[in-house]
C-alpha cells in the first residue's frame, strides 16, 4: 500500500502541490444478524480506498476516492489541488509534521483471524437464546446483532510522517422486546472485545432480556424534582454528546458550553473524565490518529475541575499548542475533525445497592430517548425522553415510562454526588463509565 | 469506468454464479457516486471535499435469509469474489434458473436536472455559501457564528436481478443548509434551515442561499427572547413543513414493513383499521417531482410511486421493500432502499406526509386558547415497537387567547404515535415539505417530511420551567 501512497505524493508534487498528505485503509468486516434461531443476514465486506489533503498558501482541500487505478489517483489529486484552490486561507492551517512515536498501543487480536463463520453465526444464535429464555415475557428478540471488523491504516506525508497499523474488533449486542398485559417495553445490551472469546453471548441476551422485562407495568410517574441514579448505558450517552463542547473545535468557534472555564469547577468534585487513546481494552485506541500524532491520555475533568480541551494538529496551533492526538478520521473520505477517542468516567466508587439504599425518593434511570437530538450542546439544555425504575425508601420499586428529564449540562455535573461500583465499556463512542447519582434532577411526569 | 456502460454479460455471469449453490433470488448492484460538498464557518470557506466512490454488491436471497457481499473493486476478480462470498454462505441447496437480462430499463428526465452541478464552476459554489454567510451575519448584531453547506451528489447505479430486471438510474441531488448561533449574555439559541431536491444547480441562487440563512438567522434570534417552556399536557399546534417530522418519526418508521413483518411496530396486523382521527389521509411518496427523498428508480430498481398509507383515518398501507414484499404477498411500493452499495437494501420512506386539510395556521391558532406551538423540531426518536416518541423543539411559542406570545426553549414533545394521529383534531392548507437524512440500522438516506399546520388536542410538553 506504501506504494500507492508514495504515488501519490510523487503526483502532487509534479502539480506543484509542496505539502500533502495521504491517509488509506483497506478492512474487511462481518456481520451477521439472526432471528428466531435462523441466520436473517450475513454481510461480507471488503473495502479500500484513499483520501488526499493538498497544504497550498494557507488553505487546504480534500479529495478521495475508492478506485487505485493509476488514472484515478491522477484525478483524485487534482481534485484535492481544485479543492485547496476555492478554500479561503488561514493562517493556522499547515501540514501536520511528525509528532514522535506512535503510542505503544497493538489494538490488533491475532485471536479474530482465526474466527469462521459457522462460529460467529453459533455465538449470535446463543445471543438470541439467551434472551429468549431469559423470561417468557420476552416477546421477540427484534435485533440480535454479531460483527467484526479487520483493517489496517496508512499515512504518508511530505513532511515525512508514516505509519501504518492494524485494529480490529468485534462485538454483538441484542434488542429485546417483552410484553405483557398489551404493554411492549424494549431493552438492549452489547458485548465487546477483539476476540470471539472475549464476547459473552450468554450475559449479553439475558441482559437485554432483563432490561426489557424491569420497565414491564411502567407508568408515568408524578413530576418532581429528585436524584437521579443515570445507568452506564444512559451515562454514556449524556458523555457522549456533551464530549462534543469539549473538544478545541467546539470552543474556538463559540460552540461551547465549555468555553472559558478552564481551571474552573464545572462538575461534582468526585468526577474524573479523561481522554485515553491508549488504553488496552479501549476498542478507539490506536498508536496514532487520522494525522499520525500519536495517541495520549489527556485528563478533561479531574475533581471536578475542567483541565483542558481535545485538539488535532489546526486547533492546536490556534491555541498555541500541539494536538493532543485527536484528529480522528471516520473514514478514508473524512476529513480529521476533533472527536474524543474512548472517554473514561472515573471517581470514588459506592456499591450501587448502597448508593440505591440511601435514596429516600429518586429514579434509576435505565432508558433515555432522544439525547441526541433533545440535548443542545451549544446551550447545555436538554430535555429528553426517560424510562426507568422509581427508588422509594431506599428500594427499587415501580416501572416508569413517558417522562421526560430536563435540565443544563452544567448544573448536571455539578450535582453529580457519587458514582457506582459498575464501570462498563459502552460502544458506539467507546465510553468507560459506571452509574452516575445526580441530585435534583427535574422530572416531567404527570 | 461508466456504470451505463458495464459490461452486462458480467452482470449475468454474477448472478448465476452467485446462485449457483442454492438461492432464489439473487442481484447485483453496481455503483458510482461522485459527491463535492462545501463548508462555511467562522466566514471561512472550510477545507472543500469531494471525491468519488465506485463499487458493487451482491445480493442472495433464501427464503428469509439474506446474503451480501460488497467490494470497492469491479473488475471480473471482485464481482467474482463477491459471488463466491455469497454463494457459499447459502445453506439450502438447490437453485434456481437466471432469466435473461432483458434491456435496460430507465427513467431519464423524471426529476429533471437542467444545470448539472459538475458543470458548474466551484468557484460559484463557493459565492453561495459566502452570499448566506452574508445574508445571516446581516439578521442581526447578536449572530454569533453561522455554519453554511452546500453539497452536491451525482450517483448512477445499475441495478441487475435473477427475474431479469436491468434498471439504470442517474440521480443528482443538491442541497443548502445554513445553521446559525445567536448570543445574548449567557443565553445562545440556534436555528437552523435547508434546502435540497433531486435537482441540479437550478434549485440554489444566490436570493435562495440569502433567504435560507436569514430564515435560520431569524429563528436562532427569536430563541433570544425565549424563556424556559411549560411543563404538562396542552394543545399543541405544530407548524407546516418541519412539523412533519413528527409524523415521520412517530408513524412512518412504524409503516416500514420490516418493522411489521417482526411484529414490531405498533400499526403490525392493524391494516384497514382506524389509527388516525378522520380527518387524517396521509402518503409516502418516492415519486414526487424533484423531491428530495425521490427517485426514478428505488435502490432494488422498483419504480418508486405515491403510496396511500393512511386514508380517512384508516391504515391502507405499508411500505415494502423486495424481500417484505415477498415474504408478505404484497407487490412491492418502491421502498427498497440503500445508503450505498456498502448497505443492505431495506424498506425505507421517501417523502412522507400527511396531506393538508381546509383550515388556515390562523384559524387553527385562534381557535386554541391556551396551547404549545412548535414551529420547528430538532429531531427525535422514537421506539417503533411500542410508538412511544420523543421530540426536542427548536423554535417554539406559548399561545395564550389564541394567539402567539413569548418563544419557548428547551421543550420537548413526548408522546406515542397512534394517540397523537387519533387526537389531530385540526389540518390547515398550508401544505409544506422540507429535505433532512433519516438514520436506520446505520444508513442514511435523502428523506422529506411535510405537512400543513394542524393541532393535537392534548400532548405532553416537556420543558424546563
Amino acid at each position: 500500500m506504501f506504494d500507492i501512497l508514495d504515488a501519490v505524493l510523487e503526483r502532487a508534487r509534479a502539480k506543484g502541490a509542496s505539502a500533502v498528505e495521504v491517509f488509506a485503509e483497506r478492512s474487511t468486516s462481518r456481520r451477521i444478524k439472526v432471528y428466531r434461531q435462523e441466520v436473517e443476514q450475513l454481510t461480507a465486506a471488503q473495502r479500500r480506498g484513499l483520501g488526499v489533503r493538498v497544504f497550498a498558501g494557507g488553505a487546504v482541500g480534500h479529495a478521495y476516492t475508492s478506485d487505485l487505478s493509476d488514472g484515478a489517483l491522477d484525478a483524485v489529486v487534482q481534485r484535492a489541488v481544485d479543492h485547496a484552490a476555492v478554500s479561503d486561507p488561514d493562517e493556522f492551517v499547515a501540514l501536520p509534521e511528525p509528532a514522535g512515536a506512535p503510542a505503544d498501543v497493538h489494538p490488533f487480536d491475532e485471536r479474530l483471524t482465526r474466527a469462521t463463520d459457522e462460529r460467529r453465526i453459533e455465538l449470535a444464535l446463543s445471543v438470541e437464546a439467551a434472551a429468549l429464555a431469559a423470561d417468557p415475557r420476552v416477546k421477540t428478540v427484534e435485533d440480535t446483532m454479531y460483527a467484526d471488523g479487520d483493517g489496517e491504516v496508512f499515512i504518508a506525508s511530505s513532511a515525512g510522517v508514516r505509519g501504518s497499523y492494524r485494529a480490529n474488533q468485534c462485538y454483538a449486542f441484542a434488542y429485546v422486546l417483552a410484553e405483557e398485559d398489551g404493554q411492549v417495553e424494549t431493552g438492549y445490551s452489547y458485548s465487546v472485545g477483539r476476540a470471539l472469546e472475549e464476547l459473552d453471548p450468554a450475559a449479553c441476551g439475558r441482559e437485554a432480556a432483563e432490561r426489557a422485562c424491569r420497565l414491564l407495568g411502567a407508568r408515568k410517574c408524578p413530576s418532581m424534582k429528585a436524584p437521579v441514579v443515570l445507568d452506564p448505558f444512559v451515562s454514556a450517552a449524556f458523555f457522549g454528546v456533551l464530549s462534543a463542547a469539549l473538544t478545541a473545535d467546539a470552543v474556538q468557534k463559540g460552540r461551547s458550553l465549555f468555553a472559558g472555564r478552564e481551571g474552573r469547577q464545572v462538575a461534582g468534585e468526585s468526577l474524573e473524565l479523561v481522554d485515553d487513546g491508549t488504553l488496552a481494552d479501549g476498542l478507539d485506541s490506536a498508536p496514532f490518529d487520522g494525522e499520525g500524532t500519536p495517541c495520549r491520555r489527556t485528563p478533561l475533568i479531574s475533581g471536578g475541575v475542567l483541565q483542558g480541551f481535545l485538539y488535532d494538529t489546526y486547533t492546536g496551533r490556534k491555541a498555541g499548542r500541539g494536538s493532543t492526538g485527536n484528529g480522528l478520521r471516520g473514514s478514508y473520505s473524512g476529513l480529521p475533525g476533533v472527536h474524543p477517542t474512548n472517554l473514561v468516567v472515573s471517581g470514588p466508587a459506592t456499591p450501587l445497592a448502597d448508593i440505591v439504599a440511601g435514596l429516600e425518593r429518586g429514579l434509576l434511570v435505565t432508558d433515555a430517548v432522544g439525547v441526541h437530538s433533545g440535548a443542545n450542546p451549544i446551550s447545555g439544555e436538554f430535555s429528553v425522553g426517560i424510562s426507568g425504575v422509581l427508588i422509594e425508601g431506599g428500594v427499587l420499586t415501580t416501572p416508569v415510562h413517558e417522562v421526560t428529564l430536563a435540565g443544563d449540562i452544567i448544573s448536571m455535573l455539578t450535582n453529580v454526588r457519587a458514582l457506582g461500583d459498575d464501570a462498563r465499556w459502552v460502544p458506539g463512542g467507546s465510553i468507560l463509565t459506571p452509574s452516575v447519582v445526580i441530585d435534583g434532577m427535574a422530572i416531567g411526569g404527570t | 469506468m461508466d456504470v451505463a456502460a458495464f459490461d452486462v454479460g458480467l452482470l449475468q455471469a454474477t448472478i448465476a454464479r452467485a446462485l449457483r449453490r442454492g438461492g432464489d433470488f439473487a442481484e447485483v448492484f453496481v455503483e458510482d457516486r461522485d459527491s463535492l460538498g462545501l463548508r462555511l464557518e467562522d466566514g471561512r470557506v472550510e477545507q472543500t471535499s469531494g471525491g468519488r466512490e465506485v463499487g458493487a454488491a451482491v445480493r442472495l436471497l433464501s427464503g428469509e435469509h439474506t446474503y451480501y457481499a460488497y467490494s470497492d473493486a469491479l473488475d471480473e476478480a471482485g464481482m467474482t469474489a463477491a459471488a463466491d462470498a455469497v454463494a457459499a454462505a447459502v445453506r439450502v441447496g438447490g437453485g434456481s434458473a437466471v432469466v435473461d437480462l432483458g434491456l435496460v430499463r430507465s427513467d431519464p428526465g423524471r426529476h429533471a436536472v437542467i444545470v448539472p452541478p459538475e458543470t458548474v464552476a466551484i468557484v460559484r459554489k463557493a459565492q453561495l455559501v459566502r452570499a448566506g454567510d452574508e445574508a445571516a451575519r446581516a439578521a442581526g448584531a447578536e449572530v454569533a457564528q453561522v455554519i453554511v453547506g452546500y453539497g452536491d451528489t451525482r450517483q448512477k447505479v445499475l441495478i441487475a436481478n435473477s427475474l431479469g430486471d436491468l434498471v439504470y438510474d442517474d440521480r443528482t441531488r443538491t442541497r443548502f443548509t445554513a445553521h446559525v448561533v445567536a448570543r445574548r449574555g449567557d443565553v445562545i439559541q440556534t436555528g437552523h434551515e435547508t434546502v435540497g431536491g433531486s435537482a441540479g444547480f437550478e434549485l440554489l441562487g444566490e436570493s435562495t442561499a440569502r433567504a435560507v440563512a436569514t430564515t435560520a438567522a431569524q429563528k436562532a434570534l427569536v430563541m433570544l427572547d425565549s424563556r424556559p417552556a411549560p411543563v404538562g399536557a396542552m394543545p399543541v399546534v405544530m407548524a407546516n413543513g418541519f412539523g412533519g417530522t413528527l409524523f415521520h418519526e412517530a408513524c412512518g418508521h412504524g409503516l416500514e414493513a420490516d418493522a411489521i413483518a417482526k411484529g414490531a411496530s405498533i400499526y403490525a396486523g392493524k391494516m384497514g383499521e382506524v389509527v388516525a382521527a378522520p380527518i387524517v389521509s396521509a402518503f409516502d411518496d418516492g415519486a414526487l417531482p424533484n423531491g428530495w427523498g425521490s427517485q426514478a428508480f428505488d435502490d432494488e430498481g422498483v419504480p418508486t410511486q405515491k403510496t396511500l398509507v393512511i386514508e380517512d383515518g384508516r391504515l391502507t398501507g405499508y411500505l415494502y421493500d423486495r424481500l417484505r414484499a415477498r415474504e408478505a404477498g404484497a407487490a412491492p411500493t418502491g421502498n427498497g432502499r440503500r445508503q450505498s452499495f456498502r448497505h443492505v437494501p431495506i424498506p425505507r420512506m421517501t417523502t412522507t406526509y400527511i396531506a393538508p386539510g381546509n383550515a388556515s395556521a390562523d384559524d387553527i391558532i385562534a381557535a386554541t386558547p391556551r396551547g404549545f406551538y412548535a414551529k420547528s423540531l430538532a429531531g427525535g426518536q422514537v421506539e417503533p415497537a411500542s410508538g412511544n416518541f420523543v421530540f426536542g423543539v427548536a423554535e417554539g411559542y406559548l399561545i395564550e387567547n389564541g394567539r402567539l406570545t413569548t418563544p419557548l426553549r428547551g421543550a420537548t414533545l413526548v408522546g406515542n404515535g397512534i394517540d397523537i394521529l387519533m387526537r389531530i383534531d385540526m389540518i390547515a392548507a398550508d401544505f409544506d415539505v422540507k429535505t433532512g437524512v433519516c438514520g436506520k440500522d446505520g444508513q442514511g438516506v435523502p428523506v422529506g417530511t411535510g405537512q400543513a399546520t394542524l393541532r393535537i388536542a392534548e400532548m405532553t410538553v416537556g420543558g424546563t420551567g
